[in-house]
């Protein structure tokens, strides 16, 4: 016979005020087993923890039941204390009568009576409970970085610096991501390659950074420490050993100059031959398998011009797709953001006028390496607006469309505002559609002041619609700081669209098993105190792939995320969880069904004893062989029916 | 523990506030709290421009409870329930629902009902129809009837005297 | 042929002549028998604004009467069909409310169920019967006409009820009248409200409302307007030289139901389709330079 201790905390009033905490320990001291019960202010305190540890002394226990909080708070803790106090940890049962019981509940009376219950069925487990020792896997000390914006660069060079090895996986053929499209960064004005292209050098000449443009991640198996991860890199149609960056090949090019150019929006056009910008990484030419004649049809005029203007002969068209494994010990995502698709705004006349265009647009036009070579224009008529209206949160913070605030719209149209006055002077007309002005970062306030002295038009409202006629674009919008409706005519607008997730986050977020919140963005395993932890362990997140985030915060999270990263990756060996399933040998029968439904390939069919075995170190002791087996041969250790269903037997 | 209009002296109305977006929800409509004053509903309003009307100022009193000076007022008689409030609400607030809901308070409260409402009522509970067949003008100055259109019978209530009752009975009722 | 119960609602029944008569003509030559029902009233969305729950009440009151016959229903009027869409919402989501309105409703003997489709003559010409059908009707096409399309703000809005046509971008008229031949240009008041529903309390308000678009599309150097409301025609046809007063110019705007563009390109006689009872200028489109019988 086991002897139990329980420990009834009161967690200060949250559990206290709902339920009777010293009747529940006087009745506890009553069960069988139990020789000793106390309740304590609280228990994960210092003191709370003595009480314990010195319990187990004075009364000999060897098995501890706490009716604290839930086990996702302070299981480890209890745990710690109890082995510190000479028992096995697992030997520690956590009953929840916060969550469950304190918080849920209004009845004091009712809730004490539900957490004696609970209580009662813990400590039935409890006598059931086994010592479990935990393995130990060693760690791969290399990381994977997907994604090659500005926060995977940051999180790569951080943990390449840490001198360990990096993978850096970037589906386009450079690293840079969207701020590469940027041309000045607010509120400090700096321009947006000048800091950025630095980072991407260093990626570059970083020796323990091996880069992977044109690459996707197809799949991803194992678990902390030991992911095996399936890459896919895309055909690029060119040898990279070979090309020198010399844009031979994109001048050349049969069909150069009309291609849409992706990196710029669309706005301009470029060859099938291309490389997306003067500072790409790897500076390399890529061909478009979509338009690239030779590619689509198997002949080019009477021959591909590339080829011929190719002086190192870099071109290649037999390449094919190649898939590469590679072996990490952690994964941190940093897969950025996409623009809501403005055509879904069409009240906002996006698919009706040239003259309509996003903010990201704008940036393109603003910047020296776009499409206009940094000449703001009407893309009507390639003639310089004379005036310019924003409209901020264009489905942001819309229960229809996104319901999030987008947190770099406003600041990103005070930085146009600047850009603008640079660019076309200070006859321009610059009218700002706002329903709150957001400027909270450092500097952020100050800087907006400076743009209020910039001879803008701030209308606080929100346009209902943007009428489009034939000569011009007229916004009614109401003014509700001097209650007033205006018509504003104008011959540009900029529309500041929603920030939402990466067009495949679903099926991303599937290939790696995370979850997502509602908004579609990747779920941190707590908002607080793990924004870059997800659920599975091992792999981090960075960036805007967790939610909209300007320059300084993903730096800041891709930062941390790298250390978070870095965590692992220091250390030989990893503890395994031994709360996993378990095999009887002399019930399984080999059948396989557990192999079929793991999600983490952790059952494998032993082909020399017949049985199925567990791979302790990616067993995530998710239940799903067990519930499987149609033997009943799998049992989850100190999980097991036979304790769940004394436990049930306790309650009802 | 009171809020008061210093212009007026109107109090907030607690209870009179809440029924009306109890009413709401009966429709299935949002309640006026989410409303955070972006006025996309006044700056797209068709009455607006001609009359006024500021569907999120309405929300706006609404929100904070004065009630009797909207129901008082001429303003509320002023939509012309084109629905593009509703619509472009991003917070899926209805102004134009709101102010039907006055309207209806107002009219209870035994308020003057302003035009030709209350002859299209009494149509309504008389023939069933909110207007009688007229004999319309041609283009050419001359009159037609419905008959001489080459139209069938117009539909109506087959039993006047019962579908009278129903009106009524409903006519007095809340939401 | 399919049948649908037709529900004329007030306005039409009772002096938009033009509308029935041109769609009794059209329709069955479409495949669609409508069946004229006895024993209904108005909507009650015209008398929202007194009591919403007689709105509630007679919409399902004629909900009834068609579900009696096991009927989907014709509304040709957007506004009653945005009442009976709304009711049938309410009454679906909100059983109490249901039986609130049926306990009404048994005095006349009838009960509200709810297993009737609604349609509209927009969705029941561009979804049900399809363009390719209405296509091979045609034999007088509608060339070298290019019409302002006006739907009635009923018809698409509020999306969230589900309206017969796109709330922000309304194109099923346009691709009716291009099967018909003519064209139908966007314009920036397209979705603009007739200001009808203002007429019983500013008819003053209600015409400046209606002669401002009026003078915009005559600006525009429309052909004419097409539209599917009564409400609408009623202030753009009817009183639009009282909305050309009111905004002080002088307007000719041939104004028709597009059931009367639908009959003149399939060659129905001009009576048929009671043209006389238009009286804005539409000869401009039967017989001017770009009209319909050159």
């Amino acid at each position: 016979m086991k002897r139990i201790g329980v420990f009834v905390c009161h967690c200060g009033v949250n559990i206290a005020s709902k339920v009777d905490v010293k009747e529940v320990a006087e009745y506890a001291s009553k069960l069988d087993g139990v020789v000793f019960a106390k309740d304590y202010k609280y228990m994960c305190s210092d003191p709370g923890g003595k009480l314990i540890k010195d319990s187990i002394k004075e009364y000999d226990l060897d098995g501890v039941v706490v009716a604290s909080c839930s086990p996702r708070m302070h299981e480890h803790t209890f745990k710690n204390v109890a082995e510190d106090g000479g028992i096995n940890p697992f030997n520690v049962e956590i009953t929840n009568i916060r969550e469950q019981c304190s918080w849920a509940h209004e009845d004091r009376d009712e809730a004490t009576r539900k957490a004696k219950i609970l209580v009662r069925a813990s400590v039935a487990k409890s006598s059931l409970l086994e010592s479990l020792e935990k393995s130990k896997t060693p760690v791969t000390h290399e990381a994977l970085v997907i994604g090659a914006g500005i926060a995977g660069i940051q999180s790569a060079l951080d943990i390449a610096d840490d001198g360990f090895k990096v993978y850096l996986v970037e589906k386009e053929p450079t690293i840079g991501g969207r701020m590469a499209q940027l041309d000045k960064t607010f509120p400090t004005l700096d321009c947006s390659s000048c800091i950025l292209t630095p980072k991407m050098m260093e990626v570059k000449n970083h020796p323990n950074i091996e880069l992977m443009t044109y690459s996707e991640v197809t799949k991803v198996e194992g678990s902390v420490g030991n992911y095996k991860v399936k890459v896919k890199k895309k055909a690029r149609y060119v040898d990279l050993d070979i090309c020198n960056g010399c844009f031979d090949c994109t001048t050349a090019c049969r069909i150069s100059g009309h291609v849409p150019d992706t990196f710029n929006l669309e706005l301009g056009k470029r060859s099938a031959a291309y490389i997306p910008f003067p500072q790409a990484i790897p500076l390399k030419a890529t061909i478009d398998p979509d338009h690239c004649l030779m590619l689509r049809f198997g002949k080019c005029g009477d021959g591909p011009l590339c080829v011929k203007a190719c002086e190192p002969d870099a071109i290649d068209f037999t390449q094919t797709d190649e898939e590469v494994e590679l072996n990490v010990g952690t994964i941190i995502v940093a897969t950025g953001y996409d623009l809501l698709n403005p055509e879904k705004l069409f009240e906002y006349g996006y698919t009706r006028s040239k003259n309509v265009i996003t903010t990201l647009e704008l940036e393109r036009l603003i910047s020296t390496s776009g499409p206009t070579e940094g000449d703001v224009v009407l893309l009507s008529s390639g003639e310089k607006p004379r005036s310019v209206t924003f409209i901020l949160c264009a489905g942001s913070r819309d229960e229809t469309k996104c319901t999030w605030c987008c947190r770099i719209g406003c600041m990103s149209v005070l930085k146009h505002v600047y850009l603008l006055r640079e660019k076309l002077g200070v006859d321009v007309e610059i009218n700002i559609c706002y329903t709150d002005i957001r400027s909270f970062g450092k500097g952020y306030e100050e800087f907006y002041r400076t743009i209020r002295g910039k001879g803008v038009n701030f209308f606080r409202g929100r346009p209902s619609e943007v009428r489009v006629h034939p000569e011009n674009v007229t916004i009614d919008i109401f003014d509700t700081t001097t209650n007033k409706l205006f018509e504003i005519g104008t011959e540009m607008v900029v529309l500041v669209p929603a920030l939402v997730p990466r067009a495949d986050s679903e099926e991303f977020s599937r290939i790696l098993g995370l979850s997502r919140s509602g908004d579609g963005f990747l779920l941190e395993a707590h908002p607080k105190l793990r924004p870059m932890d997800t659920f599975v362990n091992g792999i981090f997140i960075a960036g805007c792939a967790q939610g909209p985030k300007d320059i300084a915060d993903t730096v800041a999270q891709a930062s941390g995320a790298a250390s978070r990263a870095a965590a692992i990756l220091t250390k030989d060996e990893l503890e395994n969880d031994p709360l996993i399933a378990w095999v009887d040998p002399e019930i399984c029968v080999g059948c396989g069904v557990c192999v079929e439904v793991c999600a983490y390939s952790a059952r494998t069919l032993n082909e020399v004893t017949g049985i199925a075995d567990v791979d302790e170190a990616l067993c995530a002791g998710c239940g799903a062989c067990i519930s499987a087996c149609p033997s009943n041969a799998c049992t989850h250790k100190n999980y097991t029916k036979q304790q769940l269903i004394r436990m049930i037997d306790e309650v009802v | 523990m009171s809020i008061t209009d210093l212009t007026s002296r109107a109090e907030a109305q607690v209870a009179e506030r809440k029924e009306i977006n109890e009413r709401l929800q009966k429709l299935q409509e949002e309640v006026s709290d989410f409303c955070y004053q972006c006025a996309k509903c006044t700056s797209g309003c068709e009455a607006h421009k001609l009359l006024e009307l500021e569907p999120h100022k309405i929300v706006a009193l609404l929100k904070r409870g004065l009630i009797d000076e909207m129901i008082n007022s001429d303003m509320i008689w002023t939509c012309m329930s084109c629905f593009k409030c509703k619509e472009r609400c991003p917070q899926k607030v209805a102004p134009v629902n709101i102010l039907f809901t006055l309207k209806n308070l107002a009219v209870a409260s035994g308020k003057q009902v302003p035009g030709d409402f209350t002859a299209m009522l009494q149509s309504a509970m008389g023939i069933g129809l909110i207007q009688d067949i007229q004999t319309v003008p041609t283009r050419a100055g001359e009159t037609k009837t419905r008959e001489q259109a080459g139209l069938p019978p117009c539909s109506k209530p087959k039993d006047p005297a019962k579908f009278q009752q129903t009106i009524m009975t409903v006519a007095m009722e809340k939401v | 042929m399919t049948k649908y119960a037709l529900y004329p609602g007030c306005l039409m029944p009772t002096e938009q002549y033009g509308y029935e008569v041109s769609m009794r003509s059209t329709l069955p030559l479409l495949g669609v028998e409508l069946v004229d029902l006895e024993g209904f009233s108005c909507c009650g969305e015209p008398l929202k604004s007194i009591n919403q729950m007689l709105t509630l009440t007679l919409s399902a009151r004629n909900l009834a009467i068609c579900e009696k016959e096991g009927l989907d229903i014709l509304i040709p009027c957007p506004m009653c069909h945005l009442a009976l869409s709304e009711t049938k919402k309410i009454l679906r989501e909100d059983p109490k409310m249901k039986e609130r309105i049926n306990s009404k409703l048994a005095g006349e003997g009838l009960v509200y169920k709810g297993t009737s489709k609604l349609f509209h003559v927009i969705d029941l010409l561009h979804d049900v019967i399809g363009l390719d059908a209405i296509k091979e009707k045609v034999v007088k096409p509608l060339s070298d006409l290019n019409f302002a399309t006006h739907y009635g703000c009923h018809l698409f809005r509020p999306s969230e009820l589900g309206r017969p046509v796109d709330s922000e971008n309304p194109q099923k008229m346009e691709n009716i009248l291009e099967v018909l031949g003519a064209k139908a240009d966007d314009y920036a008041e397209k979705l603009d409200c007739c200001g009808g529903p203002l007429l019983p309390v500013h008819p003053e308000t209600s015409l400046t409302k209606t002669g401002q678009k009026l003078q915009s599309i005559q600006e525009q150097g429309f052909s004419g307007m097409a539209l599917s409301c009564p409400w609408c025609h009623k202030m753009y046809d009817s009183k639009q030289k009282k909305a050309g007063e009111t905004v002080g110019a002088k307007l000719n705007v041939p104004v028709l139901y597009l059931t009367q563009l639908i009959g003149l390109a399939f060659g129905v006689e001009e009576d048929k389709l009671a043209l006389d009872l238009n009286l804005s200028p539409v000869e401009k489109v039967l017989e001017g330079d770009q009209g319909v019988g050159s």
